[in-house]
C-alpha cells in the first residue's frame, strides 16, 4: 500500500519507499542503473558510501553490470511515481505552511504569486500522472517526465523560502528525487538527444531556450 | 550598456582571481565540515574577505595593487571581488571572517563612535566573524513585521526572540540584530551584539548545500542591551534608524549576492567545458545559450552596482539583477547535470556541490517573489524597461 506523500519527508521512510521500487523491479534484489550505480537503503545493500546530500541511511554502491532491461523499465516507472509523490509532498507542505503564515493581516496563501505557483505545480503533477498512464513508455519519455517534475519541484520549493534549504525537510527530499533521476533516468551521454528529436520537450528550466 | 569595468577594477579582478585559484578543493572540505575554515585562515582569499569594506585607515596593510589602494567599499568593486571569490568557491567566501552584511548596517546606521569601535574590532589581528540577524521563524525577512522584542530594562533594554537562517551566527563574535522596540515601522531598531552576551544562543542549521555559509538559528533570552549598542540611537531620529538600515543593507548587498550567484554559474559552465570539450551540437548550443545569459547578467550587475556607487539606488533594477542571477545559478547547474551525463551527480564531487549550493541564492537577501514585486513596480513607474540605458 502506498503511504501518504508527506511521510516521504522522513528519510527512513523515503529509503523504504526506494527499496520498494527495487523490490517491485527485482524481488529480493537491487536494480543497477545503466551507469551501474545502485541507490538504496544501507539495510538493503548491506553497505556503500553515503549519497551526497542525503541522509546517512541511503547509500550508493557500484555494481559490475547494469540491471536488465525489464528490471530497469519497471524500476524507472516506480521511480517517477516516487518523484511525483515527493513533489506532491512539497506542495502539500507549502499549502499547510503558508496557510499559517500571516502577513499584512492575511495568510500568504492569498497572494496571487503564491496561488499561481500552487496551480502550476498542480497542473504539472496532473500532467505527469497522465503521462505515466500512457502505454508504451520509453526512456526518452521518462526522462522528459523527470525533467518536468524537477522543474515543478524547483518552483514549488520556493514557497518554503529558506526552510526549503534545510537538510531536514522538503529540500533534501527533492534533491534525492533529482539525484535518482540523474542516476537512473538520464539517457546519456549529454541528455541532448531528448528534446532535440521532437523539438518541444526541452523545457526552459535548464536554459534550453 | 556603457563599460564600467575600468583598468583599476580589472587589476582587482586579476588579484582576487589568483587568490581564489585554490578554493575548490577546500570548498569540498568545508561542505563536509563547515568548521574547517579555521585551518585555512592564512590564505590570501581570507585576507581579502577580512579587509573587504573595512576603511583603509583601520588596516595595517590595506590591499594595494599596482600602486592603488582598495578598501572594496565601492559596490562595483565589491561585486567583482565576490564574483571572483565565488568562482573559486562561494561557501569558502561566506565562511570567512570579516564585516559582510553587518558592516553595511553599521555604515548605514551607526554613529561615529559605533563605527569606529566596530571597525577597530574588525581590524584586530585575530579573525572576527560577524552576522546579520534579520530573518525570523514566523515572518521570514519581512522587516516591518519582525517580532524579536527590545524591552526597556532600567537604563537599557532586554532582547528576547529568535532569528533564523543567519549566516555564521553560531561561530561569530558579534553581529547586528534587527528587533522591535515599539509597534509600527518606526519602532524597529538595529542592535550591535556580542555573541558572548548572557542569553545569546546560536546553533548551526544543517542545510542541503552552501554549508560554508554556516546558516544558523539564534535565540535571545533576556539579553542585556545598552543604549550605546543601538545603532544610531544618539544620532538619528527613529524614522532614520532600524528599518532604514535593513533596507539599505539589503539594497547594497543584492548586487554582491548576484555576484556570488554569477561566480558560481561561471564556475559550473566552465566545468562543463573542461569536462566535455566535444559536446554534441545540441548540447553545445545549450551551453552557449547559458554562457550568453551569464555574460548579459554579469554586464547588467556591473551597471547596477556602478549606479549604486553613483548614488542611483534603483530598487527595481537591483531586484531584477538579483533574481535573474539566482535563477541563472540554478539553471546552469541543472544544465551541467544534464550535459555531464548519467550519474554525474554521484561521480563528480564539484558538480554535486555546486548543484546543491546554487539553490541558496533564491531566498538569500529576499526571495524571488519579493524581487518580482519590485520589478513590477518598476514597470509601472516606467523605470525598469523604459529608462534610457547608461
Amino acid at each position: 500500500m502506498t503511504r501518504p506523500a508527506d511521510t516521504l519527508l522522513d528519510p527512513a521512510l523515503f529509503a523504504a519507499e526506494l527499496d520498494a521500487c527495487h523490490e517491485q523491479a527485482a524481488p529480493g534484489g537491487l536494480v543497477a542503473s545503466r551507469s551501474r550505480w545502485v541507490l538504496a537503503s544501507r539495510q538493503r545493500t548491506g553497505g556503500g558510501r553515503p549519497v551526497p546530500g542525503g541522509p546517512s541511511g541511503l547509500v550508493a554502491v557500484q555494481h559490475d553490470t547494469p540491471g536488465g532491461e525489464r528490471e530497469l523499465d519497471v524500476f524507472a516507472g516506480r521511480l517517477l511515481h516516487l518523484h511525483r509523490r515527493a513533489v506532491r509532498a512539497v506542495l502539500d507542505g507549502a499549502l499547510a505552511r503558508l496557510d499559517q503564515r500571516v502577513s499584512e493581516g492575511a495568510t500568504l496563501l492569498n497572494r496571487q504569486l503564491v496561488r499561481g505557483v500552487v496551480a502550476d505545480t498542480a497542473l504539472a503533477l496532473a500532467e505527469a500522472a497522465d503521462l505515466l498512464d500512457l502505454p508504451g513508455a520509453t526512456a526518452q519519455r521518462r526522462w522528459r517526465i523527470h525533467r518536468d517534475l524537477r522543474a515543478a519541484g524547483r518552483a514549488v520549493i520556493k514557497l518554503h523560502g529558506a526552510a526549503g534549504f534545510q537538510a531536514a525537510g522538503p529540500g533534501r527530499l527533492l534533491h534525492l528525487a533529482e539525484l535518482l533521476g540523474n542516476t537512473y533516468l538520464h539517457p546519456g551521454p549529454d541528455g541532448s538527444s531528448v528534446g532535440a528529436a521532437d523539438g518541444s520537450s526541452v523545457g526552459s528550466e535548464a536554459l534550453d531556450g | 550598456m556603457a563599460e564600467v569595468i575600468t583598468p583599476r577594477i580589472e587589476a582587482l579582478r586579476a588579484h582576487v582571481r589568483e587568490a581564489a585559484g585554490d578554493l575548490r578543493t577546500i570548498g569540498l572540505e568545508l561542505d563536509r565540515d563547515p568548521t574547517a575554515i579555521d585551518r585555512w585562515l592564512h590564505l590570501p582569499a581570507v585576507d581579502i574577505m577580512r579587509s573587504c569594506t573595512v576603511p583603509a585607515e583601520y588596516l595595517t596593510n590595506p590591499l594595494r595593487i599596482g600602486g592603488e589602494t582598495y578598501d572594496i567599499r565601492s559596490c562595483l568593486e565589491h561585486a567583482v571581488t565576490i564574483e571572483e571569490l565565488s568562482y573559486g568557491d562561494a561557501g569558502f567566501m561566506l565562511a570567512c571572517p570579516g564585516p559582510l552584511m553587518s558592516g553595511a548596517a553599521v555604515d548605514a546606521l551607526g554613529d561615529d563612535k559605533q563605527r569606529h569601535a566596530y571597525y577597530q574590532r574588525l581590524a584586530r589581528p585575530e579573525p572576527t566573524w560577524t552576522f546579520f540577524g534579520l530573518t525570523e521563524p514566523a515572518k521570514g525577512s519581512a522587516a516591518t513585521e519582525l517580532e524579536t522584542a527590545l524591552v526597556p530594562d532600567g537604563d537599557g533594554f532586554r532582547l528576547t526572540g529568535q532569528k533564523r537562517y543567519v549566516g555564521n551566527a553560531a561561530f561569530a563574535q558579534l553581529g547586528v540584530v534587527f528587533c522591535r522596540r515599539a509597534p509600527g515601522p518606526l519602532g524597529i531598531e538595529a542592535v550591535l551584539l556580542d555573541t558572548d552576551s548572557p542569553g545569546f544562543h546560536a546553533e548551526l542549521i544543517e542545510t542541503v548545500g552552501l554549508r560554508g555559509a554556516r546558516i544558523s538559528a539564534i535565540r535571545f533570552q533576556d539579553v542585556r542591551v545598552e543604549r550605546s549598542q543601538i545603532l544610531g540611537y544618539e544620532s538619528l531620529k527613529p524614522s532614520r534608524r532600524g528599518l532604514v538600515g535593513a533596507i539599505r543593507t539589503l539594497q547594497r548587498f543584492r548586487p554582491v549576492l548576484a555576484g556570488t550567484a554569477l561566480g558560481l554559474s561561471r564556475a559550473v559552465l566552465d566545468h562543463v567545458r573542461t569536462e566535455r570539450p566535444r559536446l554534441s551540437r545540441v548540447a553545445r548550443l545549450r551551453l552557449e545559450a547559458a554562457q550568453d545569459r551569464l555574460a548579459a547578467a554579469r554586464a547588467r550587475n556591473y551597471q547596477v552596482a556602478a549606479a549604486i556607487d553613483a548614488g542611483q539606488v534603483r530598487l527595481d533594477r537591483i531586484a531584477g539583477v538579483k533574481t535573474r542571477a539566482a535563477e541563472l545559478a540554478e539553471q546552469s547547474t541543472l544544465l551541467a547535470a544534464d550535459l555531464l551525463g548519467p550519474a554525474a551527480l554521484l561521480e563528480d564531487p564539484l558538480l554535486d556541490k555546486l548543484y546543491r549550493d546554487a539553490r541558496a541564492f533564491e531566498f538569500m537577501e529576499g526571495t524571488g517573489h519579493i524581487q518580482r514585486l519590485a520589478v513590477f513596480q518598476g514597470v509601472l513607474k516606467g523605470t525598469f524597461l523604459d529608462q534610457p540605458e547608461n
